[in-house]
Formats: structure tokens, C-alpha cells, sequence
């Protein structure tokens, strides 16, 4: 039997992430060396905005085996009174939504939750569940939707791209390492890509001895106070430096060179409004994501690993559609591991991993709206174990 | 009168002391911003990231020869600022301005610049005047030294041949070829070596004379691991146009393994761009509707094996390899990564090869390579000139065996 599938997002335009998501069940996608059609069905679309833009319409007269509905309930039940799917898929990322005085877009992912399980109560039976990017904006509300899942047993995952695209090179941090202090520098704003660097940094030191034992505080450290912070040694330099040195993305810092490495005055110039989240893990571990806008485009990890001077380092291949790719293949292993979730009934990495970031996420903005101040996390004590097997694209 | 013995016994004498770092000369044919010259030559002067460090060569530019001086042109700034010089001729860079050769390796970087085309539409770089010259100095000082010759060695195969008999005879090594075979691999695998193929498929875009190459080079470095080793080529044949469809019809490549390299591509054009949507270019027939001018050339090597290379300008805009190999029933498909502009990495990896053979005076991988690689898209525009003809290609016994090791970007 084919699962079938509904999908519930907020906009499906030209690469929103419904758009790259649903359409890889839809038409299919590069994987493991042939043109892949997933074995399950779309049966069902909820789109809450439709602009211009929109693409579910014509998706829907292309595929007449995925019906749009009005509803979230609608949608699930494919018009009847039960459930009528054996997997949702939420996209709650793209499309108009407020912003409230801390900068965090209100995407309503765990409204949307909130509406699939209300159906899943209904209807006495309960389907795997994908929800994108961070669970919420509100930790409150991302910690109900982890409790729900457990309560009412139904497989859960979520998060960002960045731990299951590509790596170059293509390596994973060995399970059971020690890890002497880890970092992502990145690019992209406050609650956005932010989200991705802490995914970039928690997939590889979750796999640490010991595993994961959760967040302390975390501190935010904006503009000149990032500044000073590189000067003081917050974070390791030379593991910055590592860092630069995955990149294939590294703004010239000087005219007429196409690649050389920036020297931090250089830096200065490049980065107008850098930011950084430096947060420590209840077993001492200290991590750093640095968002420097201007200076990369790309996801880099870099950490001291099993005592060893030298840092450990690889790039999260992450190609945005800017005319380098048009497809951003990074969403073919999000959906690939999704199919394997809605097929087996089980998820393919902990969703734990995202609920920690969903709240690194919103305690780093936490942090800078309380002007950069350390901000105590105890409601991240998080413990959980990595996946054994590697999850990352590689074949 | 210089005999081959006493040239080694000079070479031998002459060797720099291990502590000195390389003296390197770069004979370009312009050095601007971008060019390949710019970006590969620029490594051993500002360092390039590897392995996770950036990395400072233990080498020193010492002069530098530019054929063409641009709009843009770097090379006096560069001279300037690293200390070097700028000679008017290819010899006095070599023996930067002295009686004798004085330099430990040579880039010959003759890309880019106002060149002609002849009537294969082949841009004449001047790689094999230049190299010629810079043998022409070997021979008269007594002293050889590595080569590296971007790209292919020559729009002719005759003058290629000659390039690779001189670095025999003066016994220096030398490497050549494009960036494509050690560049990142999604996914990072290489054929096992002695694997036996049935069939090989590679796909690129960017026309001829320049991208055409790449791709074949790419298609080569992985077919060169074949059981035997490299045996050479006894035939090509270059179609172009609905040709192209049709051949795929008559089963001369698989449209399976064409399936396979398209799955690795991440710039299908046409109806993603129109709307980012994913597509299974063959089955939908797309990819006949985008590739307006489509080039198959095909390769029969000595040893049996066929393999294609479809040049799919409109269609895509990345280089994708597919092969099926005895025995095992999934192909081996995998994407040749050219990372952005306009920190090129790419060249970086290519540099880093370079870098391995001054210091260590071999080459990790055949010239031989690039040889017989220049030699096919010879032949295959000859092919294209003469009404697609099948040409046999008797001078293509480029023999050889592709290095033990893995060379493509995995550290």
C-alpha cells in the first residue's frame, strides 16, 4: 500500500520551501543516482496564503491526485469526517506573517500542529508528522508539540536541511568523540538562518561522548560587541579560521584577488552587523554560531576534536538557487529521509535535536533583545542520544 | 654539446637544497582578474585553503611572462607587490633576467586572451610555442624542471605529442589538464580501480574548445581506472542535433545512464527556472525541447569500451558522470563539483597537484591523461568538420595507468 500523504503550508511560490518540499513528492528528484519517484501519495494540500505567485493550483491540475483543500481538517480528512492520511507534511516557512518586537516571524507551524492533531484526536489514530525548520518561534508552544508527540506516539521530525545535505569534505564527526569547543560561521538573519547555523553545530557535537546533555545559557554578542568578543577569544579563532577555510563562498577582501584570507580588520569592513550566539551545553561544552553577513554565503563547521590541536573542519553544502543551482538539492535529503519516516513509522534523527535549537533559536533572540545579556536556559536541559547511523547525504 | 648524460648529471647538480624554498616562473598568456592565470597563479603568491587550513606554499614566485597585457591586466601589481618581475620574453623569465635557467618549476597558464580560432572553431593558445620555449632553455642550460601546463597541451594532438616526448627525454615531470578530476565529487566517489565498465556517460554545457574539454577530462579520469588501464582510442565520432536524439533511440548510450548523470545535476534549466520545480529531464522529454544544439561525441577505446559525452548547453549547467559497471546492478553517478566565482576552489585543489609535484618532482597523475584527452577533442572536431564522420584515431594508443590513489578533493 502507498502512504498518503498531506502536505500543510503556509505558501507555495518559486523556491518557498513548500515549493521544494512538496514538489520532490510530487515530481520526483535526483537520488542515488536515478530520477526518484517517492513510493506514496500527495493526496492532499492546504495552502493558508495565495498570492500571484502561487504554485498549488497549477500543481494541483498537474497532479489531479492531490486535492486542495480550505482547511487543515479538511485537508487530513480529505473531505470525510476521519483521518484519511498515513502522513502529514508541515511547511510553515515563506508567506506574509507578522513580527513581533523581537524580530520573530510568527509563522503559525505550531497552529498548524495544533489543527493535525486536533484531527488526529477526532479520529482516534495518529501518522508520522514532518514539521520544517524550528518547531516555533515560542518555546512554550515548540515544547507542547515535542509533549504531543510523545503522548499521542507518533513519529515526529523536523528541523533544517543543513545536518542531511552534502559535505565537502564528506565526513561525519565520530560517534562518541570529545569535543573540545565547536562552531558554525554562517550567514543570513536573526530567527532565519540563524536556525541553521545551531542545526549545523548540534548535528555534529550531538554525536559527542556522552551525548547530548543540553543548554545552560546562551549570550548574544551584535556589532561592536562581536568585535570585542574576537578580540577577547570568546570563541577559538583558529577554529574561526578553520571555518573560512571550508568556504567556497569567502568575499574577496581585497580588490583584485578572488580569494584570499580576510584579515579581521578586513572582516570589519566586509560584516556591517555580525552576529553571534555562544552558549554553553550542560556537560561544559561551548558552542559558537557566527552569522557574517557579507563575509560568506555558505554553512561551516569547525571544532576541536579528540584533543587534537589542529582543528576538525567541513562545509554544509547548502547551494541556494542564486544562479550557482536552480533546484536546491539540499530539501533531496530532508524529503528522502521523510519518505523512510512515513514508510517505517519512525524517524530518521531524534526531532529532540530541533526542539533544542527551536529554543537556542529563541533564547539567542532572547539574549540580543535583552540587550546582548547572558541568558540562563534551564528549560533547555535536553538530553538525548544521536542516531547511530549517519544521516547526511553521501550516495 | 649537452649529452643526455651529462644534462642529468647538470640537473643533478644543479638541484636546489631541500631548505630553499621552489622558485616557480608563471608563463601566462594574459593575468587579470578571473582569469586562470590570475586565479591558479595567484595560489602560490596569497595561499589557498586545504585540508581545512589556509595554506602558504613553500614556494616563491620569481618572475612571470604575460603575452597579452589587457584592460585589467594584474601582472605589474603583482610584481610589485610579491617581489618579482615581469620579463618581456619566456626565457629571460625562466632565467630571470640571467645567463641560465634559475627557476624550480614552471606554470604555463595560456588561458584566456585574444587568441584566434581555426576552422575546428579551436582557440590557438599558444601552450605548445610557449612550452617549446621553455624546453628550448632546458636544453641549452642543462637543467630541467617541473611543468605544469594548464588545461590541454595543445589544440593539436602532433604538437601535444611532442610536448609530452620532450618532458620524456629531458626526463622533468609534468602535469596537466583541467580542475575537473580533482575537484569535489557529490557524492565523493571515484570507480574502484580495475572495475570492469560496460558503459560510460558524461554530461556538461558551455560549448566548444573550452568546456568540451573539461567534461572529457572528466568522462577520462574515471574510465582510466577500467580493468587494464588506459588502452587508448581507436575511433570518435561527434554528432550534433537531432543526430544526437536519435542515436540515444538506437541505444548507441543508454538513456538509463543518461537518466543517472542528469539525477547529479543541480542546474536543470527550463521549467525550474520558470518555477523551481524538480525534473526527470529524459522521461518528460524536456531535455530535447531545452538542448537546441545538442553535441554527442562518442568514444570507442581499443580495449571495447564506448563511452559519450553530451554536451547539453540549455539544459543544464554542471558536469555529471554515470557508468555501469560489471556486476553491479546500480550505476556509479556523481556530480564534478566547480564551485562559485569568484573563489573558484576548484583551482585550488588543481594547485594544490601542482604544488605536490614541484615538491615532490613527480606527477600524481599521467600527463598522458590530458594527452590523449586533448588528442579525442581533436579528433571529435575533426569528426564534427567532416560531416560527423566516424574517424578512426590509430595515433590515440595513449597507453597509461591511472594513479593508485585517488586525486579528487576528499581532505
Amino acid at each position: 500500500m502507498r502512504p498518503k500523504l498531506a502536505a500543510i503550508v503556509t505558501a507555495y511560490f518559486k523556491y518557498s520551501h513548500a515549493q521544494h518540499i512538496v514538489d520532490r513528492l510530487l515530481d520526483g528528484y535526483g537520488w542515488n543516482g536515478t530520477h526518484h519517484y517517492p513510493p506514496m501519495d500527495m493526496v492532499s494540500l492546504y495552502v493558508d496564503q495565495t498570492g500571484s505567485n502561487d504554485l498549488s493550483r497549477e500543481r494541483a491540475s498537474r497532479h489531479p491526485g492531490m486535492r486542495i483543500y480550505p482547511t487543515i481538517a479538511e485537508a487530513l480528512t480529505a473531505g470525510g469526517s476521519k483521518l484519511a492520511v498515513d502522513g502529514v507534511v508541515i511547511v510553515g516557512e515563506h508567506g506574509k506573517y507578522p513580527r513581533n518586537e523581537k524580530g520573530q516571524t510568527q509563522y503559525p507551524r505550531y497552529e498548524f500542529f495544533e489543527q493535525v492533531v486536533k484531527v488526529f484526536r477526532d479520529s482516534g489514530r495518529a501518522v508520522p508528522v514532518f514539521s520544517d525548520k524550528h518547531l516555533s518561534w515560542n518555546w512554550e508552544w515548540a515544547r507542547k508539540m515535542y509533549d504531543t508527540s510523545r503522548e499521542m506516539g507518533f513519529a515526529f521530525m523536523a528541523g533544517s536541511s543543513l545536518p542531511v545535505t552534502w559535505r565537502t569534505p564528506s565526513v561525519e564527526m565520530p560517534l562518541g568523540a570529545h569535543i573540545g569547543e565547536a562552531l558554525c560561521v554562517c550567514y543570513g538573519g536573526v530567527d532565519s538562518y540563524d536556525f541553521h547555523g545551531l542545526e549545523t553545530v548540534q548535528c555534529m557535537v550531538e554525536r559527542r561522548r556522552g551525548g547530548e546533555t543540553g543548554v545552560q545559557w546562551i549570550q548574544a554578542y551584535r556589532g561592536d560587541k562581536f568585535w570585542e568578543a574576537l578580540s577577547e577569544g570568546v570563541w577559538s579563532k583558529p577554529l574561526m579560521d578553520a571555518a573560512l577555510c571550508r568556504s567556497h563562498t569567502l568575499a574577496p577582501a581585497r580588490a583584485g584577488f578572488n580569494h584570499v584570507f580576510p584579515a579581521v580588520e578586513d572582516m570589519r569592513r566586509l560584516v556591517k552587523d555580525p552576529v553571534a550566539y555562544r552558549y554553553q551545553h550542560a556537560d561544559g561544552l561551548k558552542c559558537s554560531v557566527l552569522l557574517m553577513n557579507g563575509l560568506v554565503r555558505d554553512f561551516n563547521f569547525a571544532a576541536y576534536v579528540n584533543g587534537r590541536s589542529q582543528p576538525w573542519s567541513t562545509q554544509m553544502y547548502l547551494p541556494m538557487p542564486d544562479g550557482r543551482t536552480t533546484l536546491a538539492d539540499f530539501f533531496s535529503p530532508q524529503v528522502n529521509h521523510c519518505e523512510t519516516m512515513y514508510l517505517t513509522g519512525k524517524a530518521a534523527y531524534p526531532v529532540e535535536r530541533t526542539l533544542l535549537t527551536t529554543g537556542l533559536t529563541a533564547a539567542g533572540v532572547e539574549s540580543i533583545f535583552r540587550g546582548q545579556a547572558r541568558y540562563d536556559t534551564p528549560h533547555l536541559a535536553i538530553r538525548y542520544q544521536p542516531a547511530k547511523e549517519s544521516t547526511f547525504w553521501r550516495t | 654539446m649537452l649529452t643526455r648524460r651529462s644534462f642529468l648529471q647538470t640537473a643533478a647538480l644543479a638541484a636546489v637544497p631541500a631548505s630553499q624554498p621552489k622558485r616557480i616562473a608563471i608563463i601566462a598568456t594574459v593575468y587579470r582578474l578571473l582569469s586562470h592565470a590570475q586565479h591558479m597563479g595567484d595560489r602560490f603568491l596569497t595561499g589557498y585553503p586545504y585540508g581545512g587550513v589556509w595554506h602558504q606554499p613553500r614556494m616563491k614566485v620569481v618572475s612571470l611572462y604575460v603575452d597579452q597585457k589587457p584592460e585589467g591586466d594584474l601582472s605589474g601589481a603583482r610584481a610589485l607587490e610579491f617581489g618579482f618581475q615581469v620579463y618581456p620574453t619566456i626565457s629571460e623569465a625562466l632565467r630571470c633576467g640571467g645567463k641560465e635557467l634559475t627557476v624550480d618549476a614552471v606554470l604555463i597558464i595560456a588561458e584566456h586572451g585574444n587568441y584566434p580560432r581555426n576552422e575546428k572553431g579551436q582557440i590557438l593558445y599558444p601552450r605548445y610555442e610557449f612550452f617549446e620555449q621553455c624546453v628550448q632553455v632546458f636544453e641549452q642550460d642543462g637543467r630541467a624542471v617541473p611543468v605544469y601546463n594548464d588545461k590541454h597541451l595543445s589544440y593539436s594532438f602532433e604538437k601535444a605529442r611532442t610536448m609530452v616526448d620532450a618532458a620524456r627525454r629531458l626526463r622533468f615531470p609534468m602535469l596537466a589538464g583541467s580542475s575537473l578530476p580533482v575537484t569535489w565529487r557529490l557524492p565523493a566517489i571515484d570507480l574502484p580501480l580495475g572495475c570492469q565498465i560496460e558503459e560510460a556517460l558524461m554530461v556538461g554545457e558551455g560549448g566548444s574548445d573550452a568546456m568540451d574539454f573539461h567534461a572529457l577530462e572528466g568522462l577520462q579520469c574515471m574510465v582510466e581506472r577500467r580493468r587494464g588501464g588506459e588502452t587508448g582510442v581507436e575511433a570518435v565520432q561527434l554528432l550534433e542535433g537531432d543526430a544526437v536524439w536519435k542515436a540515444g533511440d538506437e541505444g548507441r548510450y543508454s538513456k538509463a545512464l543518461l537518466t543517472s548523470a542528469l539525477s547529479r545535476s543541480d542546474t536543470p534549466l527550463g521549467l525550474t527556472v520558470e518555477d523551481g520545480r524538480t525534473q526527470d529531464l529524459v522521461a518528460s522529454g524536456q531535455l530535447q525541447i531545452l538542448a537546441k544544439r545538442p553535441a554527442a561525441y562518442f568514444i570507442e577505446y581499443r580495449d571495447g569500451l564506448k563511452a559519450t559525452m553530451l554536451m547539453l548547453d540549455g539544459a543544464i549547467k554542471d558536469f555529471n558522470f554515470a557508468a555501469r559497471l560489471s556486476g553491479v546492478p546500480q550505476f556509479q553517478s556523481t556530480q564534478f563539483l566547480l564551485t562559485p566565482e569568484p573563489n573558484v576552489t576548484y583551482s585550488a585543489c588543481l594547485m594544490h597537484k601542482v604544488e605536490e609535484m614541484i615538491e615532490s618532482g613527480a606527477a600524481p597523475y599521467p600527463v598522458d591523461r590530458t594527452l590523449l584527452v586533448g588528442g579525442i577533442l581533436e579528433s571529435c572536431l575533426t569528426s564534427k568538420l567532416q560531416q560527423h564522420v566516424r574517424l578512426g584515431t590509430p595515433h590515440l594508443n595513449v597507453v597509461y595507468k591511472a594513479p593508485q590513489q585517488s586525486q579528487f578533493a576528499q581532505a
